[in-house]
């Protein structure tokens, strides 16, 4: 149940930076989630943890032993860093029956044969594979090649293990069955996970601890439900959630701890817990879209602009003179388009700063007026 | 203090990188074969680069009126811009247009044949697919002086070319060929066309099949007519491909040896690659000029194949979502159009291998009569009581033809080997390091002995072994042979790593299982048919190689190809023929025996 450190860890491919000036601690026993688009150096950072890849600067300690630092020119191999590592495509060795590609890991690492095949007896039986035991990867399905590729993974016993976007080639269905199975199997094996995935869903449900990432630099690090409710910026904000939080872009006049706002064709006045850092005028207002209510006659009037009930709960878009906004209602209500309702707004919303970056500069109260 | 800190600092960081970039195998592999393919090309080629300035003993120095030894541009100047005599004409600007009128018509005619079979096997219900698909590369497993041999031995009569005796054509059926038909231009640009067809064929093909079928069914539910979905959506996705095959059928012409030496030379009719062997004995300044003239053009045809295939990557349209091509009916077209394909085919690669048999049993040139046949050329004894010329012994009893065979086999196993575990090694060190300035580079020079003219390569490698002492005989044949094939095993090999996934080697390497068990368990296992194809294209392309080696050999007798060159040269046709099929026999036999237990093709190694 070791600690990862990274400390100062830049990876640069030629000119192009993957990932610049990272610091992260990964407390032991967690279950951490590298989040962030495409190309924002997520999967990079995991395998430079890994040892698969090699930091252009910075150090990377595992247990308290450094693995790698570019400075001290230390550099182990990943055998040597005790993980295991599960990939995207499940990398099942093809010309392998199942056993054999449980077994061939642990041969390596010079087991006898019967601790051997008890410890693959083991691992099929813990993910519901045993019948599976003589065939070829080819010969399963997608979800029986992911349960193989987990305990291949897991059959060493590994302090750390990764994952890399994991559960992206399973169908809807079977992707919550795994994501269940994943945080039990975290549980189980008390080793500490760093998982990596563009799926905020994923990150919000699975994670103690979620890094969010964006071309290459840090963008926050809290457990996810700090991050839903406090992000430190636009970016982040707008990744965590579905549907997306609301932004209207606006101007305040700030006084103290209150903002008097313009935003879209709305005003209210902004009570924030905290003296508000803004620089300037612009500001851009988010409000999730739970915090905002469909009412029959208070609050501004808007037009529905379109309807998606799912059952559980509707997702109505609504079109105040020209500005979009939100609302997630409770339970399967159909609005008709194109006619009139009210909104009012609850709960907390979030000023974010254009001048600063779109940082976070004030959380509060917003009052329509 | 602070700086001597600073400094050991610096040194540590920058050790600490070595030894990083060391511990990647790729760039241990990348970094040997840089070194071992810059002495073993570059340096081959800076060497017949100052055999182009230097004076030689003998006619040139007496000629050139200078001091054998001594360094100038005579040799440029005397093959270029001589008007007298229209020496440069005759030397080099009308071999340097025969060539080029060849490989261009070659390369069309290997187009349009291999194209259309493709378009044929792959999209429409044509019948006896399987016999056509299977015998087409035959023409390009046979060596390809085959059919060259085969259209002299077939038209040849006693009014053209060497005037000596009738072929088939004349002496049975009565009908004497015109010469421009039997000789010069049009059959030698007919049989490098039908030789490389296979080329086209494979590379057309392999499109058209994995070619997505939507791409089509999306055109024909926009109602679009059949022969307007071929001409405007089938043709432009496969144009890189046929661009390519043009490239590569071009450069394969342009130094093909043996087959204008059959078909050209009788009637001094001269390519690029006959007139520097003809130089190469008086003028061999002249003639590496001529060599270096050959390079340029490939060197230039495989960076316009490098940005072809580059740009090809955008029209990779393979999903395999949908594989229900639906094909095209011939109707009443099919049977008309498999047989006469059928036939094409039998002419192409049974009748030859027919006609070596029956040349090879005749005692008296041009009667075909069952009185003039005999078995004596394969299994005859004391034949020098009976004949005037050639062996005491048939072939098959004949322990010079088993042992120069025995060298072959074992000269050919030699040279895969080497070839194909190279390539497999270039093809890892270049996908894993796919990208990077040095795999680029180890890629290139890989793929550069391919534009080396095999003539030219024995005979820069000859004066190499002059100055090595230990270089010789065997050892000399499969280093060159291992360099010249590398190209094949090499494409092969990079095509292999380039479609298995980083990770699957990724998952070994975290659980600790060392590189060469990583290749050995894991990698090779799962791509050997394409592996196995990078050792087989070596070992066919070597058992019929005679350009090559034919300057290398200790004696005539030392490999089959060179012995039947002996045989020819000496008139003994029927010995000649009976050593030439009995080639084309192993050839075919080591193919089909590798293809049957494991899979590997030619297929699968050639062009990319």
């Amino acid at each position: 149940m070791p600690e990862i450190k990274l400390t100062n860890v830049a990876k640069r491919f030629g000119k192009f930076v993957a990932v610049d000036n990272l610091n992260l601690d990964i407390e032991s026993n967690a279950f951490i989630t590298l989040l962030g688009p495409s190309g924002c150096g997520k999967t990079t950072t995991l395998r430079m943890i890994a040892g698969l890849e090699t930091p252009t600067e910075g150090s990377i300690s595992i247990d308290g032993v450094t693995v790698v630092d570019a400075d001290k020119g230390i550099n182990l191999p990943p055998n040597k860093r005790d993980v295991g590592f599960l990939f995207q495509n499940y990398a099942l060795w093809p010309h392998m029956t199942v056993y054999q590609n449980i077994a061939f890991g642990l041969e390596n690492l010079k087991w006898d044969k019967k601790k051997i095949r008890d410890r693959v007896q083991e691992l099929l039986k813990m993910l519901r594979i045993e019948q599976f035991e003589t065939r070829y990867p080819s010969e399963l399905s997608g979800g029986q090649q992911q349960r193989v590729a987990i305990a291949r993974t897991l059959a060493p016993g590994p302090k750390v293990l990764f994952m890399d976007e994991p559960l992206s080639n399973l169908d809807a269905k079977l992707r919550m069955e795994m994501r269940a199975e994943l945080k039990r199997l975290h549980k189980d094996t008390d080793s500490t996970f760093v998982y990596v995935t563009h799926d905020q869903l994923e990150a919000m449900t699975l994670s103690t601890r979620v890094c969010i990432m964006e071309n290459g630099i840090l963008q926050q690090y809290a457990p996810p439900l700090e991050m839903y409710n406090s992000p430190a910026n636009l970016f982040v904000a707008d990744f965590m959630g579905n549907p997306a939080m609301n932004f209207v872009d606006g101007k305040a006049s700030v006084t103290g701890q209150t903002a008097e706002v313009t935003f879209g064709s709305l005003h209210g006045t902004f009570h924030a817990d905290y003296p508000i850092d803004l620089k300037g005028q612009e500001c851009v207002v988010g409000i999730r879209p739970e915090f905002v209510h469909i009412t029959d006659g208070e609050g501004p009037e808007a037009t529905v602009y379109s309807t998606l009930p799912s059952g559980m709960e509707t997702t109505v878009r609504l079109d105040k003179g020209g500005t979009g906004i939100t609302a997630v209602v409770f339970g399967g209500v159909d609005y008709p388009a194109d006619s009139k309702v009210h909104f009012t707004f609850s709960g907390r919303a979030i000023l974010f700063d254009r001048a600063q970056n779109g940082k976070n500069v004030a959380e509060g109260r917003l009052e329509l007026k | 203090m602070q700086q001597t800190n600073a400094k050991g600092f610096q040194t540590r960081r920058l050790l600490g990188r070595v030894r990083a970039w060391f511990s990647k195998p790729a760039n241990v592999i990348l970094l040997l074969f840089l070194v071992a393919l810059t002495v073993l090309t570059l340096y081959p080629l800076l060497s017949m680069l100052t055999e182009t300035v230097t004076i030689h003993t003998g006619r040139e120095a007496r000629a050139a009126q200078l001091s054998a030894g001594s360094i100038a541009m005579y040799h440029f100047q005397r093959l270029f811009a001589t008007s007298e005599n229209d020496y440069s004409w005759i030397q080099f600007y009308q071999p340097f247009l025969n060539t080029l009128l060849v490989s261009v018509a070659a390369s069309v005619i290997a187009i349009l044949f291999g194209g259309i079979v493709a378009f044929l096997v792959t999209r429409t219900d044509l019948k006896y697919k399987k016999f056509i698909s299977g015998v087409f590369t035959f023409p390009y497993i046979m060596p390809s002086w085959t059919l060259a041999l085969f259209w002299e031995t077939f038209f040849k009569n006693v009014n053209i070319g060497l005037k000596t005796s009738n072929g088939i054509m004349a002496s049975v059926f009565g009908i004497y060929m015109p010469e421009w038909f039997v000789y010069g231009a049009f059959p030698i640009a007919l049989v490098l066309g039908l030789h490389y067809a296979p080329f086209a064929y494979i590379l057309i093909g392999g499109i058209l099949r994995n070619m997505d079928a939507n791409l089509e069914e999306a055109a024909t539910i926009l109602k679009t007519p059949r022969i307007r979905i071929i001409w405007r959506i089938t043709l432009p996705i496969v144009k890189p491909a046929m661009l390519s095959t043009f490239l590569l059928v071009f450069a394969s012409s342009m130094s093909a040896y043996s087959v204008p030496v059959f078909l050209g030379s009788p009637v001094r009719y001269y390519v690029l690659s006959t007139k520097m062997k003809s130089l190469m004995d008086s003028y061999p300044g002249q003639a590496y000029i001529i060599v270096g003239v050959m390079i340029l053009f490939g060197v230039a045809i495989l960076l316009l194949n490098q940005k072809v295939t580059n740009s090809r990557k955008q029209f990779t349209t393979v999903t395999g979502k949908s594989g229900q091509i639906s094909k095209i009916h011939l109707n009443r077209a099919n049977r008309p159009v498999a047989i006469l394909l059928v036939i094409i085919l039998l002419l192409v690669a049974v009748v030859p291998l027919i006609t070596f048999a029956l040349e090879s049993v005749i005692i008296k040139a041009g009667d075909y009569s069952l009185s003039n046949m005999t078995l004596d050329f394969w299994i005859g004894r004391d034949l020098d009581k009976r004949l005037d010329q050639g062996d005491s012994t048939g072939i098959l009893l004949n322990p010079k033809v088993w042992n120069a065979l025995g060298y072959s086999l074992g000269l050919a196993a030699t040279c895969a080997i080497v070839a194909g575990t190279c390539g497999i090694l270039v093809g890892y060190g270049v996908a894993k390091r796919r990208g990077s300035k040095l795999a680029s580079l180890v890629n290139s020079l890989s793929f550069f002995p391919y534009l080396m003219p095999s003539l030219a390569f024995g005979a820069i490698y000859l004066s190499m072994s002059s100055q090595l002492p230990w270089l010789r005989g065997f050892a000399l044949l499969a280093l060159v042979g291992s360099v010249k094939y590398l190209p094949f095993a090499s494409r092969s090999g990079v095509n292999a790593m380039l479609q298995l996934s980083g990770e699957i080697e990724e998952a070994a390497v975290i659980t600790g299982v060392p590189w060469w068990k990583r290749m050995v368990r894991v990698i090779f296992p799962i791509q050997k048919s394409s592996f196995l194809s990078g050792y087989l294209l070596p070992m066919v392309s070597c058992m019929r190689e005679l350009s090559l080696f034919v300057l290398l050999v200790p004696t005539s007798n030392t490999i089959l190809t060179t012995m039947l060159m002996q045989y020819s040269e000496k008139g003994w046709a029927q010995f000649g023929n009976a050593i030439n099929l009995l080639i084309i026999v192993v050839v075919l036999l080591v193919n089909f025996t590798v293809n049957k237990l494991t899979g590997a093709s030619i297929d699968k190694g050639v062009g990319g």
